[in-house]
């Protein structure tokens, strides 16, 4: 595609690398695409994914170990929210506040209002007492739902990122390429239907990551991966967080909580 | 062949050594990391990384014709380089030694 180094230079752009060294850039990029005699779409990948790719990986020192990012700006905060089911009381008080660059996790047992928490993350469940703050570009992942079953992963990759305002071929793209990422290369014609259920995890993931958001949360998003996947999802929550981005993952797995910045325990009711 | 989480860590060091050992260009680098049976790596991974030898100061690029097709973008290590190469290669066979010790306790004879 020759329109790549186009696309490659303006999301330079678009992520802040002045004019000189993105153009400085995308000569050296077409150059070492030229030494392989590959496309550069082929050797690698959407032209901005990428780009933010390459600015991620020039902003960290040569050494051993990756290194850990400084917190961002706040993107979440909860102050003394609360919820009440008729004369049940789900939550109440409860505080977060998470900064780009943050993992944290939502734990607690089976019913104390993990996944009603994360709703009112998402503003799409209202809560009774408190106040919400949240950053506007958010990527929610419910527990399952979400998908159609009836369409395939192309389609809902078109039909969220049209939603987001993205054009469909560019979704396409970044869904396949996201998808990827997972150890999942989604087969043309395949309707969600006929996915595993650790399949239509990844679709969702993919989903709630496809417009790129700064704040992505996460339903116990590896009901149904095997291990390796289970792996690639912590890899990804990592490289999310070391983008800067803030994730906030609802999950009853106490050995996830080693590698995350704040634990919130729901406890039991 | 490494799996990419250690790869990650260890990619800069492997390059800075083979540089070290003689000049190259991505594509030749990449060849002899796979012959070492150490990664197949790809594109996206191997040329940020020798964007930022260079731009850290520890590689110089300088453009060679090649006998067929474009130009090549030849790395040549930097003394700064070779501080790293050093340091890291400490570091390396403190981590081998560990891991070794860890397996010889396990290693069927």
């Amino acid at each position: 595609m020759s329109d790549w180094p186009d696309r490659f230079h303006a999301e330079l752009v678009r992520l802040g690398v002045p004019g000189p060294r993105a153009r400085r850039l995308t000569e050296d990029t077409a150059a070492q695409a030229a030494e392989t005699t590959t496309d550069p779409a082929g050797l690698f990948g959407p032209a901005h994914l990428y780009a933010r790719h390459l600015v991620t990986e020039l902003a960290a020192p040569v050494g051993a170990t990756p290194p850990r990012y400084a917190s961002g700006p706040v993107l979440l905060t909860l102050a003394g929210v609360g919820k009440r089911y008729r004369r049940r009381t789900v939550l109440s008080g409860v505080d977060l506040t998470v900064r780009g660059g943050e993992v944290a996790a939502i734990v607690g047992a089976n019913g104390c209002g993990k996944s009603t928490l994360l709703r009112i993350c998402a503003g799409l469940t209202r809560p009774d007492a408190g106040t919400v703050h949240r950053t506007r570009r958010v990527g929610y992942v419910p527990q399952d739902g979400g998908t159609a079953g009836w369409l395939t992963a192309d389609e809902h990759f078109a039909l969220f990122g049209a939603a987001a305002g993205v054009v469909p071929g560019r979704a396409r793209s970044t869904g396949a390429h996201l998808a990827a990422k997972l150890a999942w290369r989604p087969e043309p014609g395949q309707r969600a239907q006929q996915l595993s259920g650790g399949t239509r995890q990844k679709l969702n993931l993919v989903l709630g990551e496809l417009h790129s958001p700064d704040l992505l949360l996460l339903d116990e998003p590896y009901q149904g991966f095997d291990q390796g996947t289970y792996l690639d999802f912590w890899h990804q929550v990592h490289a999310w967080r070391d983008a800067g981005r803030a994730v906030v993952v609802v999950t009853h797995l106490l050995h996830d909580l080693g590698n995350v910045d704040h634990v919130l325990d729901l406890g039991e009711r | 062949m490494m799996s990419k989480p250690w790869l990650h860590g260890f990619l800069d060091l492997c390059l800075l050594a083979m540089l070290a050992e003689r000049a190259d260009y991505g594509y030749g680098l990449a060849q002899r990391l796979a012959a070492a049976g150490v990664a197949d790596v790809p594109g996206g991974t191997l040329y940020p990384a020798l964007l930022r030898l260079e731009e850290q100061g520890l590689a110089v690029p300088s453009w060679a014709p090649s006998e067929s097709g474009p130009r090549r973008k030849y790395y040549e290590i930097t003394p700064a380089g070779r501080t790293v190469l050093a340091e890291q290669a400490a570091q390396w066979s403190r981590f081998r030694t560990g891991v070794d010790t860890l397996l010889t306790a396990v290693a069927p004879r």
